[in-house]
Parts: C-alpha cells; structure tokens; sequence
C-alpha cells in the first residue's frame, strides 16, 4: 500500500514537473515573476485563431482576423459606421477614372525587425500571394485586380494591377471602377502586408511551411512574444507603432468557452474579450449588477438569413410564402430582445444604400396559403438545419410555418455539417447569420455566382448581370436605383429570406479604457489606442 | 510475465491499426469537412477545391490513409491545418497540461473516495454512509460544466479567490504558486466529478470483504479494527477498485473536454475539442493515436497491476 501510495505522489509530482509552463513552445521574451509591474491587457476569445500567416487562414473568421490585425498592419481603419482612418496607408484617392486608387503609405511605419515599410513590400506581398504556386488560402480577395484571373492567381501576358509608384505611394488598378473607399470597405480586412524582406528566394510552393509563421514578424501595433497554438498566445506592444504605442507592455489572449467570459471579466481574470465584449440582453442585467457599464451598438452587427434550397423548392411563390408565413418581429424579439430590426433585404439599415433596400413585410398567413395552393404545394415535409445554439428559434419557426401548412422537421447539427449540406442540398433550409457590411453586395455577390451557388438557383443570369451592373456603374444614383433593382428581383424570386439586424450589446471593459467597442464587432480593434489604467 | 505482456503486445498492434482504420473512417463520414468552414457559406467551389488540394482532402480515402499510416511509420503525425504546425509538436505541448490537470483531480477523487468508501461501508446507514451516497448522487447527476460554473461563480466571482481561467499567468507569472492557483478549481471539479464512480467501486467490494469469514475470525482475534478494515477488508478489496482507478488512465490523458474548455486549459481535450469542430482530421488523427495508445497500455498495465495486488492470479504460464 505504502508502495503504491509512493508511486501516486512521483507520478503527481512528475506530472507538475511535466506541465509547468506548459509546453509553450515558441516562446520569446516573456518577463518572469519578478517583473510585476508590466501592464497586461488579459483578452479573452472563444474561438481559437488559425495559423499565424495571414493568407493561411484555414476558416478565414474574424477570430483569425483579430489576432492578424494586433500582429500584421492593414491599410485602413474601418470605423462601425463605414467611415475610414488612417492606417498604413495615411491617405488615398481615385485616379484613372476611377479603375485606379493610389494609397499614400505612412513613411514612419516599420516592421518589429526595424525595417521599413514601404510600397515595395506591399507589391512584393500581393505578387507573391497571386502566385498560382504559393497555396494561399482566401485569393479569390485578389481576383480585383486586373491582371488575375477569377480566382486570384495572376495571369501571363497582363500587366499586374499592384504597383509601387515610388517608395512609399501604392497604386492598386481594378477590374471594375472602384473608389478607395468601397474598395477598403469590402476588402480591407482582406489585405496585410508582410515582411518580404523576410522572404527573399523562398519558393512560393513551401512558403506557408516557413518558421516565420510560428514566430510572426509583422508590422502591426503588435508584436509576437510566444504561442500555445489554439490556447494562448503573448504579444507585447509595439512601442514604434506609427499610430502610437499601445497603453500596455503585453496583450495576452486565452481561448475559453463562451459561458465564461463575461464571468472571468466580472470575476477581474479579463480586461476584455471578443467579440467586442459582445453580452446577450439576458446576461446583461447580470453585467451590470456586478458592477460592468453596458453599452448599445451603434450600428448592427448581425445579419440572419434563412437559407433555402432552389432545388427542393423550385417555385418562387413557395418561397415567398414561406416568408410571409415567417412572424419576424416575434423571431427578431425573441432572438435580440428588442435589439433588432425585421430584415426585407441584406442591406444594412446603416448603409447609405439602406434606402435601395425592401422593407419587411407584415406577416400574412392567409397570402402565405393562398400563394401555396396557386404553387400546387403537396405537404411536402422540409428539413431545416440549424446549429443547436439555434434549436429555440428553428422551433418557433416550424411553429409559424405550421400555421401555413407547411411542414418542417428540424435537425440540429454543427456549422460545418450545416454549411456542406445546403452546399449539397441535404438540408432545405437552414439558419445562419452573418456580420454585415457597409455595401450592397456584400452578401449577394458571393453567394449568388457559379462559383458559390449555395442557394442551388438554376438560372443565375439575372442574378450575375444586375449584381454586374451595380459594380460596373460609377453614378452614385444610378448606382442606388441598380441596387433597388436588384433588391426588388430578390423580393420576387427570395432565393433566401433575411429575417433581421441585429445589434449587439458590449459590456466594457472596467480596466481598459478608449476601446472602440463598436467598431470591434466589424473585427476592427484600435488596440493602440488602448489604456490599461 | 515477460511472455505474457510480449504476448498481449503483439495482439495489441492489430487492434490499435484497427482503431485508427476505423477512426479515420468515421472522420470522413461525418458530415461537412474543413472547405465547408470557408467564409460561412461565402467560399467559392474554386476557394474549396484549392484548398482541399492544399491539404490533400482532394485524395480518395485510402489514399489519404495509406499517406497517414506512412507518416505515422516514419514518426510524422502531419500537420494541423488550422495552426499550420506538426500534430505532435501540439500534442506534446498539450499532454502535460491534462496529466496535471485530470491526473490531479483523480487523484484528488481517490483521496476523497477510497477512505469515505472505506468508512461508508464500516459502518453502513451511519454519517459517513450518508455523505458517500451525497456524493455519489450528485457526481452521477451534477453534469460537470454546472459544477465548473458553479466553482467560478462561487471562487473567482464572488469571493475572487481563484483565477478563473488559464493555467498560469503567461507575463508574470509561471511559478508553482501561480499553476496552483490556477490548477484548484479546475482539478477540484475533475476531481469531484470522479469521486462518486471511486467511491461506489470501493464502499461496494468493502461491504462484500466485510462480510467474509476471515474478516470475523480478524476480529475474534483480538486485532485493532482499523488494522481489519484497512489491511483485510481493503486490501482484499483492491483488485475492483484499482480497475475503477487505473480506467481513469486513458482519460487522464485525453483530457476533460467540458472542464479544459471552461476554465482556458490548455490540455488534450480542448485540443480534441477544436479539432472535431474545425475538422482538423490531422490532429483528431494524432489524438486518436495518443489515446487508442493510452488504452491498449492501461489495460496491459491493469493485468500486470492485478498479479503485483493479487498473488493469486497467474498469467497462463503452461
């Protein structure tokens, strides 16, 4: 027994030995115990980030874009209400009758190795990730360019649209005309610069297996310290950052569960967490009682659609009816608590095309049914999927479809199996939501095009030519009544049905102050900005 | 003995193959894979498709296994496709946070278990009887993310005793003061989830020792009767809750999914857990190798462990 209960305190013992520290691999410089006084920000996040290369961002969210966006310098800031400040680039403008825009770089950025950061590295960054040999992930962004192809990759025989006009003035030439402003509105988030300096002679076949990546050098408001791939990650502030320092020595961010991040930022473990400190209407009188100020969204954040399958219901006015059978305010009430905003159309309330945009209708059972007895609907029973955080509100509208006569099972799934079976056309329906943008086509374009026909519409052409119209057109009120008209088009055929915005509700952060909460839920964080008091 | 574990080893080595056909099998007939994560629904066919050739998902099932099984021969794991790093490079780094955290919180449920069992059954229907059969109701219908949520309301929030995330404080901190802080709650919940199986296994084989002939004739004998309960009547009754302990071992190693996740643990289940949801086959892969391992050797461990107990059992020596 003595034996045993000896072998149980070496084992404990070498299992405390083993995991002190935890096996944090790629570490720098982190200051030991004795180095109380650095100021730490403690951020949380549910969601684990991807690889630590930008253009290698297996699920391309916006949890990896928060953590590329600390290391790694985008040309803009883009605010909550679609207005833009400087970044790398300090100012912008259209020439070449608008197919062009030049961004005038910031000449006092660097990178954290020291080394400049001029339009050269901006060039050689965009030449190498259009390169058909380098494996980057998300270069549909590129495909803007002139001189790609639809899929990103550079084309022979084409003058590349990416050019270094001089050392610190980067021209970038568009497919279509495109101003400065829609152009970061729609890809800033996109695009970051690396240290190509960094990079000279690596073949772009083996460029994503590089050890650069496990220990970053990039040219944001952060730099890498050490990382728990998937866990934890260390970065310290980047004293020269040209924006200015961040108000803080170090930034650490934990991957834990949603439920307990609003708990460990009561309890003091945190100073903020993502998504812009995000907290349900429910918890928030919780929040608030514990001591946490509350703060309202200025513009929503969230985007609910529900999606439908063109095959198994071909006919327009079964879809049609399938919305008017919908109680929107009731979903949009029980799902936002009074934070949202019955949708029409994808287009954001706060857009300056909000006014293109279909109002949402009154739901109406009795045109529900009339619709689907003109449709000849036999009963047929449909399946719509939803992620099980999603279960309360797929039964709420399995009810108000019941009311019309349509039958619906529901099936609760994760968000990959949900995705590849309206992609496959498994499921009729699913519930998803989405963070909205600024501009008119930010759902509509990627969803309804040969290459992603996630809504299986057998003829896209009315789809593909009007969302082409919209681009090609410079007129701004041209340009608005193509966006209505489109929207209009969509109202008839609703190939998916927007059901509404959503705004969110942030609880701040007691210890840090100046963070731009609202801007955050756009995964936009004026980190430099920061203050930990 | 020697003969015998060469012996189980050998059939061990079809059964572990067997377990990673069957593993990466169900893997690929779940529903929805990595490209299906792209951009919410907003990927194209043609961002998919290069992706899935970057990965070499574009490759037909045997395929892909026989390349993973060539990998696993040459000591190559693969690498994540979410982190871009080798499988086992993440897994080292994993595996000693989980034998820290679940291996204390075993521990700690054996420490609390074994002796109330003990006590329980010295004396049924008395205090300690009742307080067994709390703690074997509430760890049988108290899930563990409830008790996880309960400890850090209780200990972080309200009273601030504890830190209520992380394993260690990465920028000053990082001692053993610091782990153990943050090590309490987490382990106390592992442990307290794991106190009532223990304890029935061992309250249970303690009354049945109890009753025994040799037990009476103990007594009659004159012998203190903590000398009875505690070398008779427990040591008799080790071999049922060794097993009930030693089964805890795979576990151990792979981590407690809810608990590592609720309290930022960087282990082995937290690892699993992202892994499964982002379809990073690679790593479900590698943490099926590590915990298919785990449970061929404890079961080997727990034979060799009955002999040392149990002079009674052989090992079919001919």
């Amino acid at each position: 027994m003595k034996k045993i209960t000896a072998f149980g305190l070496a084992l404990v013992l070498t299992f405390a030995l083993t995991a002190c520290r935890g096996g944090t691999a790629e570490s720098g410089a982190v200051p030991s115990q004795s180095e109380d006084e650095e100021v730490t920000v403690h951020y949380g996040i549910s969601n684990s980030w991807d690889a630590l290369m930008p253009y290698n961002s297996v699920s391309g969210s916006n949890y990896a874009r928060m953590i590329y966006d600390k290391i790694y310098d985008r040309l803009a800031y883009v605010h909550a209400d679609g207005t833009l400040s400087p970044r790398a680039a300090k100012r912008w403008e259209n020439t070449d009758e608008g197919y062009a825009a030049l961004f005038y770089l910031d000449e006092n950025a660097t990178f954290h190795d020291g080394t400049q950061v001029t339009a050269a590295h901006w060039v050689e960054t965009f030449t190498l990730m259009t390169d058909p040999a380098c494996p980057v992930l998300g270069r549909g962004n590129f495909s803007v360019f002139v001189g790609t192809d639809q899929d990103g990759c550079r084309t022979d025989g084409e003058s590349f649209g990416v050019e270094a006009v001089d050392d610190f003035t980067l021209k970038l030439t568009f497919k279509v005309p495109t101003t400065p402003e829609d152009f970061l509105l729609d890809k800033n988030r996109e695009f970051y610069v690396l240290p190509t300096h960094l990079l000279e002679g690596v073949d772009p076949s083996v460029l994503m297996e590089l050890d650069l990546w496990k220990k970053p050098v990039g040219s944001g408001p952060c730099k890498f310290v050490e990382e728990l791939p998937g866990s934890q990650l260390t970065l310290a502030a980047n004293q020269h950052y040209h924006l200015g320092a961040p108000g803080f020595d170090y930034l650490v961010i934990t991957v834990m569960d949603k439920s307990n991040l609003l708990t460990a930022l009561i309890a003091g473990d945190l100073d903020y967490y993502a998504i812009g400190g995000s907290v349900s209407a429910e918890d928030a009188p919780l929040a608030e009682s514990s001591g946490l100020t509350i703060l309202e969204g200025t513009v929503p954040n969230t985007f609910f659609e529900l999606m439908l399958n063109g095959n198994s219901i071909p006919d327009a006015r079964v879809r049609r009816a399938i919305e008017l059978a919908l109680d929107k305010e009731l979903l949009c009430e029980q799902s936002t608590h009074g934070l949202g905003t019955a949708a029409g159309s994808s287009i954001s309330p706060e857009s300056p095309y909000a006014d293109a945009a279909v109002t949402a209708g009154e739901r109406d059972v009795e045109a529900a049914k009339q619709l689907l007895a003109e449709a000849g609907y036999d009963g047929r029973r449909y399946t719509l999927v939803c992620t099980s955080n999603r279960s309360g509100l797929a039964a709420l509208m399995q009810q108000n479809l019941a009311e019309a006569g349509i039958n619906v099972i529901i099936e609760t799934v994760d968000s990959a199996a949900m995705f590849a079976g309206m992609s496959d056309g498994t499921y009729d329906m699913g519930i998803a939501s989405h963070t909205p943008g600024a501009l008119p086509l930010w759902f509509t374009e990627s969803r309804l095009s040969s290459t992603n026909n996630i809504f299986h519409i057998a003829d896209l052409t009315p789809y593909t030519a009007r969302i082409q119209a919209i681009r090609s057109e410079t007129d701004q009120s041209k340009r608005l009544e193509l966006v209505a008209e489109l929207d209009t088009y969509l109202a008839q055929e609703r190939p998916f049905i927007p059901l509404w915005f959503g705004t969110a509700l942030h609880a701040q952060s007691p210890t840090v102050s100046n963070i731009d909460y609202p801007s955050s839920s756009f995964s936009n964080e004026n980190v430099w900005e920061w203050v930990k008091e | 003995m020697a003969q015998y574990i060469r012996r189980r080893l050998i059939t061990a080595i079809p059964v572990f193959f067997g377990i990673t056909m069957l593993v990466f099998l169900l893997v690929d007939l779940a529903p929805g894979d990595l490209t299906d994560l792209m951009g919410e629904g907003a990927a194209s066919t043609v961002e998919q498709a290069a992706m899935e050739a970057a990965v070499g998902l574009d490759q037909p099932l045997p395929v892909r296994y026989l390349l993973w099984l060539a990998g696993l021969f040459r000591g190559d794991l693969g690498r994540s496709y979410h982190y871009g790093q080798d499988v086992s490079h993440l897994i080292v780094q994993r595996i000693g946070p989980s034998l820290l955290l679940t291996g204390t919180g075993v521990v700690l449920a054996v420490a609390i278990a074994v002796p109330l069992g003990v006590a329980a059954a010295w004396k049924p229907k008395g205090a300690w009887d009742r307080l067994a059969h709390l703690f074997t109701i509430s760890g049988s219908a108290v899930p563990g993310f409830f008790l996880a949520l309960v400890a850090i309301y209780l200990f972080s929030v309200r009273l601030g005793w504890l830190p209520s995330s992380g394993m260690y404080r990465s920028v000053g901190g990082g001692d053993m003061a610091d782990l153990l802080r943050h090590l309490i709650l987490p382990a106390g919940v592992v442990g307290v989830s794991n106190v009532g199986s223990i304890l029935r296994q061992t309250q249970s084989a303690c009354l049945e020792v109890l009753g025994e002939d040799y037990i009476i004739t103990a007594r009659a004998k004159g012998l203190r009767e903590g000398v009875v309960v505690v070398r008779h009547a427990l040591g008799s009754a080790l071999i049922p809750v060794l097993t009930s302990i030693l089964t805890h071992i795979p576990h151990i190693i792979g981590g407690s999914v809810v608990v590592e996740r609720i309290f930022g643990w960087p282990g082995m289940g937290s690892l699993m857990f992202s892994a499964v949801s982002g379809r990073d086959y690679n790593v479900v892969m590698g943490g099926t190798v590590v915990m298919a391992l785990a449970v061929l050797l404890t079961s080997l461990l727990l034979d060799v462990v009955y002999g040392l107990v149990d002079p009674r059992v052989r090992y079919g020596e001919r």
